[in-house]
């Protein structure tokens, strides 16, 4: 563990990955979905009208939403998973730190903290663009659902104009459900 | 449309409750409206093999609701600065998440609320939400 751990230090500080371009502009129809599924019936996500009686020159997007628009697509996921399964390390920090953590049996993730800053609201035709950066990287822990460790990433979105939209902090716990009320393992 | 309830929050003013009854389809609908296609949040299976006992709501899903609790209670023309939220126990379909809160901070731009939103195991989400001062502030 402590060998695992010492690994770490090559990693925290690092560009995460290489910076997420949305695969499309912030739309109508996708923050449809989002205030829909949240049955969030505010009006300035959906009539321009009623947002411009608040100040605003179009809709918004819903806050929250901002981490949709770089979200990087069900192929994109399914072909991230089949590389995991079959240990393909990609060449980036997140990836590489990825692969250490499944080879230690850390392959679950719970998110468990975020922060974020709106800098800007975004309205429809923005692109966004997400910068990654690993902050920090806790020691392996004891938790309710096993061992693991934190994981805080920095992530800046920004528009096309490169205006930072939103500064968030994310925090995940990768951990193994194998070891969840297992006996603590003795100091080495 | 959403009334506001609060006009002039003064600090430790109770913010009105929020109950908001979670099924299986809330869950995944909300994770896939954020285009989330972790397996936990839709596959019941999978969650198992990681460690939960059914599939568990999103984080972005958690933020979207804080979203809606705090535009519901101060209006559309609320502008969210800070959202600040950590995790506790999960919501699983069939849980009850029920937002409460209280006005904590209030200056001439802006009013924290702290946030807790519950279910029957305790708090989901505890939350420090900024935003401007529905009065337009001294700006």
């Amino acid at each position: 563990m402590q060998e695992l751990e010492a690994r770490f230090g090559e990693l925290v500080g690092e560009v995460a990955e290489p910076p997420r371009v949305a695969r499309y502009a912030v739309n109508e129809a996708m923050i449809r979905n989002w205030v829909e599924a949240h049955d969030d019936l505010n009006p300035v996500y959906v009539d321009p009208e009623a947002a411009r009686a608040t100040g605003r020159d179009d809709v918004i997007c819903p806050p929250a939403m901002v981490t949709t628009w770089v979200m990087q697509g069900y192929r994109r996921w399914r072909q991230v998973q089949a590389l995991r399964a079959e240990g393909v390390q990609e060449s980036h920090a997140y990836s590489r730190l990825l692969a250490l953590l499944d080879e230690h049996g850390f392959s679950s993730v719970v998110a468990t903290a975020q922060e974020q800053e709106y800098v800007r609201e975004l309205t429809p035709g923005t692109r966004v663009t997400c910068h990654f950066t690993i902050e920090d990287i806790s020691p392996v822990k004891r938790t309710g659902l096993g061992d693991g460790c934190f994981i805080t990433l920095r992530k800046r979105y920004v528009d096309q104009a490169d205006r930072l939209l939103v500064d968030e902090r994310f925090v995940i716990l990768r951990f193994d459900p194998t070891t969840k009320d297992a006996p603590k393992e003795p100091a080495a | 449309m959403s009334t506001p309830t609060v006009v002039r929050p003064v600090v430790g003013e109770t913010l009105p409750e929020l109950a908001l009854p979670l099924d299986r389809t809330t869950i995944v609908a909300t994770a896939i409206a954020s285009q989330d296609f972790e397996d936990v949040h839709h596959d019941p299976g999978k969650a198992n093999e990681r460690g939960t006992p059914d599939i568990f709501m999103s984080i972005n899903s958690t933020n979207g609701f804080l979203d809606r609790y705090v535009t519901d209670l101060f209006g559309p023309a609320t502008r969210i600065r800070k959202v600040a939220l950590r995790l506790g126990v999960p919501n699983f379909p069939g849980d009850t998440m029920t937002f409460s809160g209280e006005v904590a901070e209030v200056t001439d731009v802006a009013v924290t609320l702290k946030v807790v939103g519950r279910n029957v195991r305790g708090a989901h989400v505890t939350a420090t939400v900024t935003i401007d001062h529905p009065s337009g502030g001294i700006q």
